[in-house]
Order: structure tokens, then sequence, then C-alpha cells
């Protein structure tokens, strides 16, 4: 009974060829793939973007759970764009309810680095991400706080800081020369006289 | 052709009577068999609206105007046919059915559906410029009912009674049906993979394929499709469907220049919204720099020229836009145009003007639409305009995340060494605000970027901002990229220049030259 993942896949895949992409009928197979990447941490933007059009195509099947969980996902996603492009797919009115309202606004917080509102935000808001299993993780690797706390041994203080620190060697100063190829030059050279 | 007046009972009328007279221009056989049917069809749809028009009480003035649409799409297409005075033979047309009256009252339609439905694959060659405008004109047409059908407030009674019983008139699903099937029926997409590949694109054509008719109507579908995507704003969708189209290479698969100039301004566009800066700057510098190199090429008075020109403007707009918040190099003669036409609008938006963003916005984007029938007893006057609130609204909040951007960019330009505290001064910050200001800095300008493939969706991600820079604990080190001014090229350009000018020179006939003269000239250089 559990097909794995890759095979949920290929299958959505099929689903969203096409002409069948339209189809109101493939609603509820996608739903529940949604759902199953909440659970798994999994991802798939495009059967995601699928989704959202199928609503926008059939307002009377909206659901308000699978876009929020939709919306998390792209966040998990960061700093790649989906986020964006979900909510050019959402109208307003949808935009404006809950808990849609409250996810654009902890995402408005991650694209905007104010990364203490967010944790606190989220902290009052902890209902909003049960069932997106790996979420915060996904988010923590954006901010990246983890990777450079375990490489430099830093611990957050309390206000939780967060400290950027880039490698020397990768940002210097770039001086760009002309470079000319030896062939550009070659035909002069040869009819110099 | 030139005797066509707007009415397609009177030019029928007109085309009767010229059959017997000799001052008839040699037009094939085909092609007046053609013309006929085609005046026959329109007069037909015409009679059969107005007649349900009648049936169902819609006032005169409507009627009226539902004729005036017919005969303005009629005249579209007599206008395709008078443009293109040097159209090859047409074959004998074979229609298998006749599409009946809702489910579109335009040609444009009517033939996409004949294409799309017929039995075997019609034995006509027709110029791929025609293909082109009737996949054009066919969305057109889709995108202007989609928005007349919202525009509730200033509808009779009768007119909006004619709506609500009527759903399926220029229905969504059936535009992407006819596009869908036409991209499918010519398996573009497995022709277009073969030949990036650089197989023969024959041996996966299929039936239909093979036809140029068929291969270039999926070919141009597939642009169409990046267009409606676009305008129900699904960029990822948009430019997905152009996965097997070599974007970046030189050559003209189509051959259109209109179909050429669509691509890369919906291509642009979307990439603009998907925050992918330096691909949207790419992608207008080159078609701007090809529009610039073919303006010659088109005859001023078509009304094509007109749509290049405003295509050419908006996306000046839009190069405006991207360059603002991704400053990068381009080509220095796009670069002056630039600045000549938005020099002062540039400005103000560095200067964090949203106002100047949005206008400049919603002049230069897309006329975006609802795919769903409104609600007609519950319809506020602006619904019409939400499709473009909507994307207008992303737009604008991406714009005000990166508000402080632009001032930060030009302050770090000034300095390489600087404790944090002090530049966040500067720029009147706390030093918290500051760095996170700098955290946004490094992620907004972290964009994906088209490397290599074929599918212009793919990318990876690349920091190529003019200004980088580090934090070590409280110091600030920033990293400039200068770029040197390319004197050699210019050079190596100019001598290759004078060396050709030189060898015409000597190839030149000297009047009354003896050889020896000839000889010492060449000498002297």
């Amino acid at each position: 009974m559990a097909t794995t993942f890759e095979q949920m896949r290929a299958n959505v895949g099929k689903l969203l060829r096409g002409i069948d992409r339209y189809n109101p009928e493939n609603l509820s197979t996608l739903e529940r793939y949604v759902d199953t990447q909440a659970r798994e941490n999994t991802y798939d933007l495009e059967a995601n973007l699928g989704v959202l059009k199928l609503y926008q195509f059939n307002p009377a099947y909206f659901q308000t759970t699978v876009t929020s969980q939709i919306l998390l996902k792209a966040l998990t996603n960061l700093p790649h764009t989906d986020f964006t492009l979900c909510k050019c797919m959402i109208d307003q009115t949808h935009q404006e309810e809950r808990p849609i309202r409250q996810i654009l606004y902890l995402g408005n917080l991650l694209e905007t680095c104010h990364f203490q509102s967010f944790w606190a935000s989220l902290e009052e808001n902890r209902d909003l991400i049960d069932g997106i299993t790996g979420f915060e993780d996904s988010v923590r690797k954006y901010t990246q706080v983890k990777v450079w706390m375990n490489k430099y041994g830093w611990t957050e203080n309390e206000d939780g800081q967060i400290f950027i620190h880039y490698q020397e060697e990768s940002v210097k100063p770039k001086n760009i020369v002309e470079k000319i190829d030896f062939e550009s030059v070659s035909s002069i050279m040869a009819t110099s006289q | 052709y030139d005797y066509h007046t707007g009415d397609p009972k009177a030019d029928l009328a007109y085309e009767r009577q010229y059959e017997h007279q000799q001052t008839y221009h040699v037009i094939p056989e085909v092609i007046k068999n053609f013309l006929q049917y085609f005046h026959k069809t329109i007069s037909d749809l015409i009679d059969q609206k107005v007649y349900e028009l009648q049936a169902n009480r819609v006032s005169s003035e409507s009627i009226e105007q539902k004729i005036y649409e017919i005969q303005d799409v009629y005249q579209g297409c007599v206008k395709l046919i008078n443009s293109d005075s040097r159209f090859i033979m047409l074959q004998k047309i074979s229609y298998s059915k006749k599409k009946s009256g809702f489910d579109g009252f335009t040609t444009a339609h009517l033939m996409c559906f004949m294409l799309s439905d017929a039995d075997g694959p019609a034995p006509l060659e027709l110029p791929n410029q025609w293909l082109w405008d009737i996949i054009d004109e066919f969305i057109y047409q889709f995108q202007s009912f989609s928005q007349y059908r919202c525009k509730t407030a200033k509808k009779s009674e009768e007119e909006i009674e004619f709506l609500r019983n009527n759903p399926k008139i220029w229905n969504v699903h059936s535009v992407l049906n006819v596009l869908h099937s036409l991209v499918d029926k010519s398996n573009i997409n497995g022709q277009l993979e073969v030949y990036t590949s650089g197989g023969d694109p024959e041996s996966v054509a299929g039936e239909y394929g093979r036809h140029s008719l068929y291969k270039m109507l999926g070919y141009f579908s597939l642009v169409g499709l990046l267009r409606l995507h676009s305008l129900l704003g699904d960029y990822y969708q948009a430019i997905k469907v152009l996965e097997n189209i070599e974007l970046n290479k030189k050559s003209m698969y189509s051959r259109v220049p209109e179909c050429q100039i669509t691509t890369y301004y919906y291509v642009g566009f979307a990439y603009l919204m998907m925050r992918r800066y330096q691909d949207a700057i790419r992608v207008f510098a080159n078609i701007l720099l090809y529009i610039q190199r073919t303006r010659n090429m088109f005859q001023r008075t078509t009304y094509k020229y007109e749509m290049i020109n405003k295509q050419n403007e908006q996306m000046h707009g839009l190069l405006a836009i991207a360059l603002t918040m991704y400053p990068m190099r381009i080509d220095e003669s796009i670069h002056t145009q630039l600045r000549e036409k938005y020099g002062d609008k540039m400005l103000r938006m560095q200067k964090g003007d949203l106002q100047v963003f949005e206008e400049l916005f919603s002049f230069a984007c897309p006329k975006f639409l609802s795919p769903v029938v409104p609600n007609y007893d519950n319809v506020h006057p602006d619904y019409h305009k939400e499709p473009f609130q909507q994307q207008l609204k992303v737009f604008a909040e991406e714009v005000q995340q990166q508000a402080q951007l632009s001032t930060i960019r030009s302050f770090l330009k000034l300095y390489t060494t600087m404790p944090v505290a002090k530049l966040a001064g500067f720029l009147d910050m706390s030093e918290q605000e500051f760095r996170i200001q700098l955290l946004v800095f490094k992620h907004k300008m972290k964009n994906l970027v088209w490397t290599s493939g074929i599918s212009a969706l793919d990318g990876e991600f690349q920091s190529a901002s003019e200004v980088d820079f580090y934090i070590d604990k409280d110091m600030i080190h920033i990293a400039d990229t200068k770029v040197a001014r390319r004197y050699g090229d210019f050079f190596i350009r100019q001598i290759h220049k004078f060396e050709e000018l030189n060898r015409t020179l000597k190839k030149m006939p000297l009047t009354g030259a003896s050889s020896s003269a000839s000889n010492s000239t060449s000498r002297a250089t």
C-alpha cells in the first residue's frame, strides 16, 4: 500500500501533462499529494502550483487548509521564490482569510530577514505549522544559523541575534580585466608588416 | 482586395459580381473559392447571431454592437489577407465540420477549430506570418472578451442576461483545448527535442506534424500558452511550456519577428516576477537589440509596427525596473536608449519612489485576466481590475522589501572597510536594522540564473552583484567590482575594419592606370 514518494510523483506527473492539468477531477489526488509532502517532508513545486491553478479556475473547490500547506511548504524552499509564485495565483479575498493572512505575514518576515520577529511570531502561532514536518529545520537552513553556529561554535544569545560570517576567500574585490584571446590578435599580427 | 468594405454581405456580393468580369485581377481559382467561403461564413455567423439575439430579445444596440464586434474581427482577417500580397497558392481547403454559433464567433477561432478538429491534415500551405497572426488574434479575442465580460458596470440588463445564459462563450478551457490540441497534434515538443539534439524532427513528427502548417501552428501555440499562463499569473508554467525551445540561440525557429518579440516580452516579464533579474535583463537586452537592428525592415504604416513599438517601449520600462533592482552591465547602445527614455524615472526608483515603480509596472505589464466567469449578480465596478491589482500587489511588496537596498548599495560602493555601526549611522539606521538590511541585500541579490541547458527554467544561484561584502565581527568588508574599459577589443575591431577598407581600395580600378602605377600604390601602404 505504501507507495514511495517517487511513485506518487510519477503518477501525479501524468496528471499534470497537457490538458489533464485543468481537470478538476484530479484535485483530490493532488490535494492528497500536498498532504503527503507535508507529512513526509518532500516537495513538488509544480504539482502544488497545479493545485493553485485548479483553485483559480474552479473557485468553488478552493480549500484554505491545502493552500496553507502549499504556502508553508513554499517557505521551506527559501531562498527559491516559490512563495512569490504562489502569491501570484491566490486571489485577494483568499489572501485575507485566516490562516493564509498569518502565513503571508510570516513569509514577509522571512523575506525581509526579520528572523527574530519571525520566530517570535511562530511561537505564538505554533498550530499553523502543525503537520508540516521539518518546517523549522528548513527555515533555519535558510537563515543559516545552524550551519554557522556549528562551524564557528557561536551560541545564540538571549536576543537571538544572528551573526553572519562569510569566508574571506569568497568575497574579494574583483577587477575585471579585459582578456583578449590570441586568435583575435593573430590575424592582425599576420598582416602587419 | 482593396475594394472590400467592412460588411461581409456586401463583400460577398461584390465577389460574385466580379467573378465574371475581365477586370478582376488574376487570382487563382482556389483563393477565390476560399474568399467566398470566408465571406459566407462570416455572413452566416452574423445572421445566426442576430437571430439568436433577437430571439432572446436583446436590445438592438446590443445586437448592433455584436455585429460590430464580428465585423471588427472580419476586418482584422481581411487586413491579414490584404497585407500579405505575396502569399503563396492556397490549395483546396477541406472543411469537415463547421462549428456552430456559441463556441466562437471569430474566424480566427473558427480556423483553429477547423484545424484542430479535422479528421486529417488539411492540405494547406499558409505563410508562417498568417499562422502566427491566427494564434495571436485568437488569444487577443479571448483576452478582449474576458475583460469585456467582467466590466458589468456599463452593461444593459439584456447584455448581462445574454452573458449569464452563455457562460461557455470564450471559456478558458476551450481556449486551452485548442492550444493544447495543436501542440499535441503536431508533436511539436517531440520535434523540438529531437531538433535541439541534432536529430531529424521528421522522425517523430507524425502524420500532422510533418506538415509545416501543423508544425508551425504547434510552435505558435506554445507561445500562445506562454502568453495565456502569463495573463493568468502563472509564471512558472508560462516558462515551462517553452522548455524545449532554446531561447538563447541566435537563430529564430519561426522567422516571424512578432513571435520572437512577444516570446521574449513574456519570458522577460515572467523572470522579473520570479525575481530572476539577471535572466530578465539578459532577455530584454537581447530582444531590444534585435528590434533595434531590424526596425527598418518593418513597414511603418502597418498596425503591426505600432504593436512592436508599444512592446519596445514596454520592454524598456521593464528593463528599467530590472536594472534598478539589480544593476549590471548591459550593451552600451541599449543602455543609452534606456537612459534617454527612462533616465529620470530610474533615478527616482533608485531613491525608492514606489509610485514610479507602480506606474511603470502598470504601463508595461500584460493585461492580466481572470479565468472565471463573474457572478453577474454580485459584481462590483472594479472587478475587471482585480487580476491586475493582484499582480501589482505582489510586485509592490517585492519593491518595498527591497526599498533600502539601492541606498545601501551606493554607500557600500564608497568604502572598502568600515565598522558596521558607523555605516549604519551614515544611513540613519540602528545597527540592528542595518544588519538586517544587509541580510536582505544578500538574499535578494542571490538570483537563480540560467547558465546552461535547454529549459529556460533551469538555473543556479549566483550572486553576481556589482557590490559584495562580508562581515567580520564588527567590521564590514566590501568588495567592489571594477570593470576595466575594453580598449583592446575596440582596437582590434577598428584594425580589421581598416584592413578591409584597404583591401577594397586596392581592388578598385584606377582610371587610365597602368599596372606599374597600381603596383606603386599598393607598395605605398
